[in-house]
């Protein structure tokens, strides 16, 4: 119930999996995030050591060679005295303001350095989104010389982003693919265990997979083979006592029969009928968990009713056959008849009459109907009427017959069968009965 | 007629068989009582036996296998009401299929129990002795139709089973077994009395009409049941037996 309730913190996605993948995706994007930064920081302070080593040497040979070329060929020079992040002009420093930069502060400090302080500087920064500045001298023939700078990283290889994307993509993949493992054996055992049913083997779950999952699914079919054992002891507990009873009951109605006839014997007779007839549907009700199901045969459904309703016209009962479609399908017709049998019974004791019907929804869903015009059952009690022993104390009591035993080894036989048996208030007044069967085969429905 | 039906009890129950020994002498019947396998077989060889009520459920061998050592042996004839324990097909359909010719469930009424003795012995007197061999015959063809005899459903040619009411298969099994014969009406119907006799009201010819339905048998064709008029009718396919009983 917990676990279905609203979360609390509704902004966490529903399920393990979406959390676990979201923790891991996060995790993995800050890390790699966090190491490109690391990467392109190295790379930067690399760069710049290999400027600055190759400006103090550079910087001198190029001033002292325009010093000493004529000032007619000094132009046709600078081209080739140009680097990748610094080159020289032939005209004053732009106005531009104060440096902004340590860095180029420093840069500017080596570049005096590297010319021996031989000359006096000017540098200005001239622009700061990129960065560039321009450190002026004056050359010993009054030319003004400026070195602009234009501190850039080396590019980067244009496959790397790709790689480092796809790098992302395949860390996302596996972890994805380690949630799943992960939580793939928990939904299963939700499944097994929301299929657990307590009266049946059933199916166990496979124990493979991770150690711990070969253990919970261990633990669940020992759980589930407990429960078995534990229901099928008590049906057996039911099933003896109730045969055991036959055999004494048996001998009180003879032993009654031949009595003289008198109002006290008739009584007797009544209460012993009554107990046969509760013992009787105790062993059913005991069987139905685990019935023998005789063969499966190919059955038409339409001559299947027409023979329990002919039965029960046969005897006098007033029960009438309605709206047919022609439908066949695989199943066990002894234990069918059984169920609508009951559910006809249940009709008949309380509202005297019943009708039959067969429909086949869009679906594909096998409707057995029983209808029948009676006080019907309270809404709230239309689940509760399936349960043993279970009786609606207003429209039933001894007087109507019924054990209470009657809708419950119908719904257990109907689910022997792999259907459903649904109840419901008709409008107008009644009870509809419906079993519904799934047709086993493709085509099972076109026969006739 | 001055002969009284014989009927041996069998029942490890020494209370119960009594009081039916009791009840069934009461009503003009002789009455042999035995207590298990061993006693029925003494008793079925030093006297005729018209009829035998058979417990199922008693120590030893139980009443299922002595029903088929029965119709195994020389005894074959004698019809069986076995005594169940409990009300399901399948005990019903297994009971058939050792040969039983009837059964009541337990706690019965003495009187439901003569009715069904009664029935029975009428029903095997009606029989000629040389057609009761289909009893052991599980499968009966004719026509396009298979009978399986212990499901009580007709089979068609692809195998989709057609289940008939207990009137319709006691009386398709009353013509199958006398095929090309005429039988009368009144014959039909105390050969189709079932269980519950007293309150069968359906004439025999509603019942004849609601079977020629089920085999798809179209009243004017009568490829099945031929009506003969003044008479009765007459099953006009011819019959096979298919296996055995199991």
């Amino acid at each position: 119930m917990n676990a279905l309730a609203p979360a609390r913190r509704a902004w966490l996605p529903r399920t393990l999996g979406t959390r676990l993948v979201l923790i891991l995706a996060a995790g993995l994007l800050l890390a790699h995030a966090l190491s490109f930064a690391l990467l392109f920081y190295e790379r930067a302070m690399a760069t710049r050591g290999m400027m600055l080593a190759g400006m103090e040497q550079d910087v001198p040979v190029s001033v002292a060679l325009l010093e000493h070329l004529p000032p007619a060929e000094r132009m046709a020079w600078l081209p080739r005295l140009e680097r990748r992040t610094y080159r020289y002009l032939l005209r004053p420093a732009l106005p531009g303001t104060p440096l902004s930069s340590e860095r180029a502060r420093q840069v500017t400090e080596l570049i005096g350095r590297s010319l021996q302080e031989h000359y006096a500087l000017r540098a200005r920064t001239v622009s700061t989104m990129p960065e560039r500045y321009e450190v002026e001298l004056t050359l010993a023939d009054g030319q003004p010389l400026t070195i602009e700078v234009t501190p850039s990283l080396l590019p980067v290889a244009r496959w790397l982003p790709w790689v480092l994307a796809a790098q992302v993509v395949l860390l996302l993949a596996c972890a994805w693919l380690a949630v799943r493992l992960a939580t793939r054996p928990l939904a299963q055992l939700a499944a097994a265990a929301d299929k657990l049913d307590p009266a049946r083997a059933g199916s166990p779950m496979p124990e493979d997979g991770p150690l711990e999952v070969t253990k919970a699914a261990h633990a669940l079919n020992a759980l589930q083979s407990r429960v078995a054992a534990h229901v099928s002891e008590r049906m057996q507990i039911l099933a003896a006592i109730s045969h055991d009873l036959q055999t004494p009951i048996t001998r009180m109605r003879l032993r009654l029969e031949a009595m003289d006839d008198s109002p006290a014997q008739a009584r007797l007779l009544d209460d012993v009928t009554q107990l046969g007839q509760l013992v009787r549907e105790g062993i059913d009700y005991a069987r139905s968990a685990n019935v023998a199901k005789g063969p499966a045969v190919r059955l038409n459904l339409g001559a299947f009713l027409d023979s329990v309703v002919g039965d029960y016209q046969d005897i006098g009962k007033p029960v009438q056959r309605g709206a047919s479609e022609r439908v066949a399908l695989q199943t066990h017709p002894q234990v069918l008849r059984r169920i609508v049998q009951n559910l006809i019974d249940n009709a008949l004791a309380h509202a005297g009459s019943a009708e039959t019907a067969l429909r086949v929804t869009p679906a594909g869903t096998v409707c057995i109907d029983v209808l029948d015009r009676g006080p019907g059952i309270p809404a709230d009690s239309l689940e509760a009427v399936l349960q043993p022993f279970h009786r609606l104390e207003a429209s039933r009591g001894r007087a109507s017959g019924g054990t209470g035993l009657g809708l419950a080894i119908a719904q257990q036989l109907t689910q022997a069968l792999g259907g459903r048996l649904r109840l419901a208030n008709r409008e107008g007044g009644g009870l509809r009965a419906t079993i519904e069967l799934d047709a086993a085969q493709p085509g099972a429905a076109d026969a006739g | 007629m001055s002969h009284t039906d014989h009927i041996l009890v069998v029942d490890d129950d020494r209370d119960i068989r009594q009081m039916v020994g009791d009840y069934l002498r009461k009503n003009g019947l002789r009455v042999t009582q035995a207590a298990d396998g061993r006693e029925m077989k003494a008793a079925l060889e030093t006297s005729d036996v018209d009829l035998i009520v058979l417990d199922v459920m008693m120590p030893g061998e139980d009443g299922l296998s002595l029903c088929r050592n029965l119709r195994a042996g020389k005894h074959r004839n004698v019809p069986v009401v076995m005594l169940t324990a409990r009300d399901d097909e399948t005990d019903r359909i297994i009971g058939l299929e050792m040969g039983a010719d009837d059964y009541v469930v337990k706690p019965f009424s003495s009187r439901e129990l003569l009715a069904r003795i009664n029935a029975v012995i009428r029903r095997a007197r009606m029989l000629p002795p040389n057609l009761q061999v289909s009893e052991a015959a599980r499968l009966i063809a004719f026509g396009q139709w298979r009978l399986d005899t212990t499901s009580r459903h007709l089979l068609d040619e692809e195998g989709t089973a057609y289940p008939l009411s207990g009137a319709e298969f006691r009386l398709l099994r009353v013509f199958v077994d006398h095929p090309q014969r005429v039988l009368s009406r009144d014959q039909l119907l105390n050969l189709t009395q079932g269980r519950d006799a007293e309150v069968f009201d359906r004439s025999i010819d509603l019942l004849v009409s609601r079977l020629r339905q089920r085999l798809g048998d179209a009243a004017r064709e009568q490829a099945y049941i031929k009506t003969v008029r003044s008479e009765g009718y007459v099953f006009c396919q011819p019959v096979t037996l298919i296996g055995d009983a199991a």
